[in-house]
């Protein structure tokens, strides 16, 4: 399995961290597979530019990516929007405060988050 | 880091699924020279920094602390693999200088003519990366 990053990546910002990464579908693969999302409610902590929220969201009934870094979360917005990604949305914030109801969601992801 | 997975455990409905995944900072990393298409060949290793080795030792503890606080039980974990590439080896040295991850110096297998031989080459970081999951008690 393998991510690319261009030797055009120098000082790497957070918000392109997911150029390092495993590609969303081979991650939920080695976890068991898009049955472990499949019409849930998703939220994924520590979203960055929504690498996994975005490849959840054509298989989850809902999914929210959270990040502290607004700059991450602008990208990912950006991102679901040209893929379409209807069911998906971002929120700046911080994993020890949620701002959402108690047991409001099916799966939390922390992928290389804590 | 028990805050955010008290947190979690707020969210989640009973039952609910956490997914905890990060790099494996316990077995190292290797720095991996292309040799054909898609095939790479270990040419050094790259130990983990001190600060990040700290760093996952406090997530270790804060897990545990949540499974003793019995917020979760877990139900299986594993560990994959897989490769960041670089054009070359001078990328894939200027990645190791910018990032806290890793220690910014190779442990070389390979012996240096060959590896000035390989320097235009593709490059490779192959990584462990660990996993658990989790249900929500």
């Amino acid at each position: 399995m393998s991510s690319t990053a261009s030797s055009a990546v120098g000082r790497l910002l957070p918000a392109i961290s997911s150029l390092l990464r495993p590609p969303p579908e081979d991650e939920l693969r080695e976890y068991g597979g898009v049955g472990l999302v499949r019409r849930r409610r998703v939220i994924d902590v520590g979203c960055g530019d929504g690498r996994m929220a975005l490849g959840c969201a054509p298989y989850a009934s809902e999914v929210i990516g959270v990040d502290p870094d607004p700059e991450a979360i602008r990208l990912a917005r950006a991102k679901a929007r040209e893929l379409g990604a209807a069911n998906t949305r971002f929120k700046v914030g911080v994993a020890q405060e949620l701002p959402f109801a108690d047991a409001r969601f099916d799966v939390e992801i922390l992928s290389w988050t804590l | 880091m028990v805050d955010a997975l008290r947190e979690a455990h707020r969210v989640l409905r009973p039952r609910g699924l956490l997914i905890d995944a990060r790099p494996d900072s316990r077995i190292f990393a290797y720095a991996e020279h292309r040799i054909g298409s898609g095939t790479y060949r270990p040419a050094g290793v790259i130990a983990t920094s001190r600060e990040e080795l700290g760093n996952d030792r406090t997530s270790d503890r804060a897990v545990a602390a949540a499974a003793r606080n019995r917020w979760f039980r877990s139900l299986t974990s594993g560990r994959f693999w897989h490769r960041v590439l670089f054009e070359d080896r001078p990328a894939l040295q200027r990645y190791l200088d910018d990032h806290a991850r890793f220690v910014h110096r190779v442990r070389w297998m390979a012996d240096p003519a060959r590896r000035r031989r390989w320097e235009a080459d593709p490059w490779a970081i192959r990584r462990a990366v660990r996993y658990e999951l989790f249900e929500r008690i």
